[in-house]
């Protein structure tokens, strides 16, 4: 259960970043700029991208709405709001602390 | 009510068991005594998921177990690291080395954009 | 296999997780009171951290054996302590599946070693057998697809296609290692034969190419590992050491490898000779560069690549233009126009032989093998039919039990999955015994077949192979068992069982009831198999083979195989003739070339010279016997005289004089005109002179099997270089003491010459029936199997149907109805079931009454008083088993029916 909830926490930080800072996308752009930024390192599968979209909109972190993309193809377009934003800041500070924290244990020698 | 804590995930809990293992051996209270004490409690494991954990790693042969006498003079199982386990603390320390720097770089990537 | 020993030492394992759990709970209540905290409150503040101890040990549990696991074998032990708790449903199941499995499995496994299995070779994946499709013009010595040996070695050099071919003819010597000769089965083989296989030699050396490079070149032997184990005890010095082949010597050069036993498993070696050697393995027999004479199998290995299809039509261009030079050749026979150009339009054709070439899979015993392991096929049918029914049975009564797991929060699945458990568990105790009690019936079973042949080749030990089958098989059958029931828990509505009883019960009710009458369909088909059995074995029985067998006993003798010219030979058998005959308590004895009822005949046609010379349209078969053997057998005569003495040519002087017909062949060739005085030859083709003249016509007679009905035709024996023959004597004394007899007659003759098949004509005609005997016998074991399991279902359900209505009938009882009425109305559900299993089962016997249409003598598959026979059986058993309870519901007290419940 660890497991899916930490995977869950990280994957909504990663979302709700990406779409800080490079305002509104969809999912298939979502999946990229985060393989993109992480230098490859992380890869977002389908299965568990949309599940957290559709979990972020319904704790009303990140409101979406149909629009016409640069290829003429109708998307649903997500874009981060106030609580999201607020979120964010609040999930960005625990994971400094955590990490923080492991980095500490793993010094110890 | 304390704010909830950020999970921690399977791997990364694995990695910072046998990090305080592969200093010298403790029994499943004293791993998770030390864990809050070194990370200054940042890191507080769920003892519902630290015990399955350990005889997870046991049952990989990371972990050897043997019951000897604790501080308290009480029986424990102490647990201590076998030499596949140091390989494996290793390997999840570069994984975890890659995985926060990855997050990094994201959220760095913001500051640049 | 870690979960294994958690699984063995789960007991300390939880021990010592207790103990670790205390230990971390007791240590942080105690830093919680130093902290300050109250004992209680430590306490409490402990167990919440630790988020419920349970919880925390189920998670270790879970690491310790997997879930699936984990409930597996949790559903394992409740299946076992529910069926150790109802011992007769257990037995019972159990019973039906190793009936029908054991059976199944029996049958593969000859299926298996006759007509499956891949020769123990390099490559038998390209082995093909060449066949000649076309009139060879050639004379023929044994059975399917024969070649001569020349072909042979033409097509070895057809390179492009193969990389090695090989023939071989399998034959019979007798072998000689220092001791008096005994007869042994032997493979004639081409030099090539061991390495175009691939087997390489335990002992020693095998026959290669320079044993057979002209003839004579090669007098050594192989022997074969088996051979060698039995007969000379595995001893290691035994390359080099001198034997006698038909009294000539020869050399063995070494030992086969261990299981390799030829390649036809219906004519086991005990060694190999080089086929140069052929003249003296088969004595008399010049022909082996003949290319007109055909005795051998060839087999070739396609090359690496090639497709048999590319190599057949490759091969053409050669073998026509084989052909075309044949026939230019000076010694190519004169044949008729018609014939030449039959020969010319012949073609080669190759077939996949990874089995090797088998005279048992192209003879009669392929067939009724296929047939029993298709009714093993139905039997195991049945058998989880019934196991379905008995599932239902106690579902109704394990319903409540169910409903209670369920509402503890057990899953439907996981119900779902106990009741498919408790099936597989079953099934595989009933593979187990299955497999258990499948050497038994796999040793009947060889007893069945032709004894001298394939019994030494065929086993009865399970292997590896087999297992392989009977797993999956009762895997299959405990699915199949289980499923019904596991469907029906899956569907059945958490409350129903225990508050409404009538709906769900009603529903199990109509699906026992189509179980049964499944099964009686089934059943019917295997009854109605077994009675056309029955009744071919009872006709061929009764018909016999057309003359008297009582008090009558054979034997044959091959002097040639001893070193005897043919001249000496036929000295020889006529002295012991003579002394038979002198011998007190001896009938009568008479002489036949070839021995009647063995599945084997001398065939030709024949040229008759009548009005207009004609030809038979068909094989005619031949036989010659010495005076007096007609009225041995007490074979009547028609017409004409039996042979004189003088009748027979001197010993050496070639050509027939007198010949005798049977009825048979005068009704078919010379109907209308006298038989006697006209003339006939042997043969077809122009240059035959027909100039033997027949003297006399008989009854008809069997002579190659029971069955058959033919045109015969006799020659005087002792004509045209018959030198050996099978002794027809008919005695007084019990067969023991005319076995004795003979066995010293022959012995004062010449105390080397083995005596071959001595035993009565009874006997014989019994062999000749064997596979109608293991059909008859086997389809009537396996259909009184079937109807067992279909009248414990039948009884089965009636009494549960019974059970269900007591209060219904009890309140008809009370109103007035009479006994009989109450019976009738259980019977009405019987009567039911039968018509519909009937009604479903017998077009289903009529459709595979086709199929078996070949193996059935004296009676069609659709025979009316057959088919009403079995259904009038079937139906009576059926009625016999429903009456009980039926009879029971009519007993029952309508006072005691309405206060039930």
């Amino acid at each position: 259960m660890a497991n899916s909830n930490s995977a869950q926490t990280a994957l909504d930080m990663l979302i709700l970043t990406i779409l800080s800072r490079r305002g509104a996308s969809h999912g298939y752009g979502i999946a990229n700029a985060i393989q993109e930024v992480s230098e490859e390192a992380l890869r977002v599968e389908e299965g568990s991208l949309y599940p957290a979209l559709h979990r972020m909109e319904e704790a009303s972190w990140i409101t979406a709405e149909w629009a016409v993309t640069e290829n003429k193809r109708r998307a649903r377009m997500y874009r981060i709001n106030r609580a999201g934003t607020k979120q964010l800041e609040a999930e960005k500070e625990k994971w400094s602390t955590f990490s923080a924290g492991v980095a500490r244990v793993l010094r110890m020698a | 009510m304390p704010s909830p804590r950020f999970p921690i995930p399977q791997g990364t809990l694995d990695m910072l068991i046998l990090q305080i293992l592969s200093l010298e051996p403790a029994h499943g209270y004293g791993v998770a005594q030390r864990l809050e004490q070194v990370s200054q409690s940042v890191v507080q494991v769920n003892q519902g998921s630290l015990y399955p954990a350990l005889h997870r790693l046991e049952q990989k042969n990371w972990l050897r177990a043997e019951w000897k006498q604790s501080e308290t003079g009480r029986e424990a199982k102490f647990y201590s690291l076998t030499a596949s386990g140091r390989k494996q603390l290793a390997e999840e320390r570069n994984s975890w080395a890659r995985l926060a720097g990855a997050v990094q770089l994201i959220f760095d990537e913001g500051g640049k954009s | 296999m870690r979960w294994l020993l958690n699984w063995l030492r789960r007991r300390s394992m939880e021990r010592d997780l207790d103990r670790e759990l205390s230990y971390h709970t007791d240590r942080r209540v105690s830093d919680l009171m130093a902290a300050g905290f109250s004992q209680q409150d430590a306490r409490r503040q402990a167990r919440l951290e630790l988020g419920g101890w349970m919880q925390v040990q189920e998670e270790v549990r879970d690491v310790w054996l997997t879930r699936w696991l984990r409930d597996f074998i949790y559903d394992l032990r409740f299946s076992l302590r529910s069926f150790l708790r109802s011992p007769s449903f257990t037995i019972t199941a159990v019973l039906s599946l190793a009936v029908g499995i054991g059976a199944t499995t029996a049958i593969y496994s000859l299926v298996n070693q006759v007509l499956l299995s891949e020769l123990p070779v390099r490559h038998p994946d390209r082995l093909v057998l060449v066949d000649w499709k076309g009139d060879q013009a050639a004379n023929g010595f044994g059975s399917y697809n024969l070649m001569s040996y020349p072909i042979c070695r033409d097509l070895q050099l057809q390179d492009r296609f193969f990389d090695g071919v090989l023939c071989r003819a399998a034959t019979t010597v007798n072998l000689a290692i220092g001791e008096e000769p005994k007869p042994v089965g032997a493979e004639l083989i081409s030099g090539s034969y061991f390495s175009v296989l691939g087997v390489s030699p335990a002992l020693g050396r095998l026959v290669d190419a320079a044993d057979d490079e002209r003839p004579g070149a090669g007098p050594v032997v192989v022997l074969a590992y088996d051979f060698w184990e039995a007969q000379l005890g595995g001893a290691a010095d035994v390359v080099g050491r001198k034997v006698l082949i038909n009294q000539s010597p020869m050399t063995i050069i070494g030992v086969a490898a261990r299981g390799f036993r030829g390649i036809d498993v219906g004519q086991v070696p005990s060694i190999w000779i080089p086929a140069s050697m052929s003249a003296q393995a088969n004595p008399g027999f010049k022909d082996q560069l003949d290319r007109r004479t055909r005795w051998m199998q060839i087999l070739a290995s396609l090359r690496p690549g090639m497709t048999l299809t590319q190599a057949q039509a490759g091969l053409q261009p050669w073998f026509k233009g084989m052909l075309d030079e044949d026939t230019r050749r000076p010694e190519f026979p004169r044949i008729t126009a018609e014939r030449r150009q039959q020969f010319l339009s012949s073609s080669l054709t190759l077939t996949p032989a990874p089995q090797g070439h088998s005279v048992l899979q192209r003879s009669r015993t392929s067939q009724p093998l296929w047939v029993l392991f298709a009714a093993t096929g139905v039997l195991l049918g049945l058998a989880c039919l019934n196991v379905a029914g008995l599932f239902l049975a106690r579902g109704s009564a394990r319903e409540r039990e169910f409903s209670t797991r369920l509402a503890l929060g057990a899953s439907r699945g996981r119900i779902s999955r106990q009741t498919l458990t408790d099936a597989t568990l079953l099934s595989v105790t009933g593979g187990l015994v299955g497999i258990a009690l499948a050497p038994l019936v796999i040793k009947t079973l060889i007893a069945f077949l032709p004894r001298d042949t394939a019994a030494n080749a065929l086993t009865a030990s399970i292997d590896l192979r087999l297992l392989l089958f009977t797993f999956p098989v009762s895997a299959a059958a405990g699915v199949v068992s289980g499923l019904a029931p596991a469907i029906r828990t899956s569907r059945g509505s958490l409350i129903s069982p225990l508050r409404e009883r009538a709906g769900a019960t009603l529903r199990g009710a109509r699906l026992r009831k189509a179980i049964v009458t499944l099964q009686i369909a089934f059943t019917l088909v295997l009854v109605i198999g077994a009675a056309l059995f029955a009744r071919t074995l009872a006709g061929l029985i009764a018909k016999g083979p057309g003359f008297a067998t009582s008090s009558l006993v054979e034997f044959s003798i091959d002097p040639r195989r001893n070193g005897y010219s043919p001249v000496e030979a036929s000295r020889l058998v006529r002295r012991i003739d003579s002394e038979i005959r002198a011998t007190p308590g001896i009938d009568a004895s008479a002489l036949m070339r070839f021995q009647l009822l063995t599945g084997g005949s001398w065939n030709n046609p024949l040229t008759i010279q009548a009005d207009k010379r004609i030809t038979t349209d068909r094989d005619v078969h031949l036989n010659s016997v010495s005076p007096g053997f007609f009225s041995t057998l007490g074979i009547g005569l028609v017409a004409g005289r039996d042979f004189t003495e003088r009748d027979s040519r001197p010993v050496g002087e070639s050509g027939r004089r007198s010949a005798i017909v049977n009825e048979a062949f005068a009704s078919r060739y010379l109907a209308g005109r006298n038989p006697i005085g006209l003339r006939i030859g042997e043969g077809s083709g122009p240059d035959v002179t027909a100039d033997i003249e027949v003297v006399g016509v008989v009854k008809d007679i069997s002579y190659r099997g029971i069955r058959e009905e033919s045109e015969q035709a006799y020659f005087p024996i002792f004509e045209g270089g018959d030198s050996g023959g099978s002794f027809y004597v008919k005695s007084r004394g019990n067969p023991e003491s005319t076995f004795r007899l003979i066995r010293e007659i022959v012995r004062k003759a010449d105390p080397a010459m083995p005596v071959n098949a001595l035993r009565t004509v009874d006997d014989q005609v019994n062999r000749s029936l064997n596979t109608e005997r293991m059909l008859a016998t086997l389809s009537g074991g396996f259909s009184t199997l079937a109807l067992l399991l279909s009248l414990v279902g039948l009884y089965g359900v009636m009494s549960f149907v019974v059970t269900q209505r007591t209060r219904e009938i009890g309140v008809r009882l009370a109103l007035g109805a009479t006994t009989g009425s109450a019976i009738w109305l259980v019977l009405r559900d019987a009567i039911m079931m039968i018509a519909a299993g009937a009604a479903i089962g017998l077009p289903c016997a009529g459709a595979l009454g086709r199929l078996v249409e070949s193996q059935l003598f004296g009676v069609t598959p659709t025979d009316p008083l057959t088919i009403a026979a079995a259904t009038l059986l079937l139906t009576v058993a059926a009625l016999g088993a429903a009456l009980i309870p039926a009879y029971r519901a009519s007993s029952v007290n309508p006072v005691d029916a309405l206060r039930f419940d």
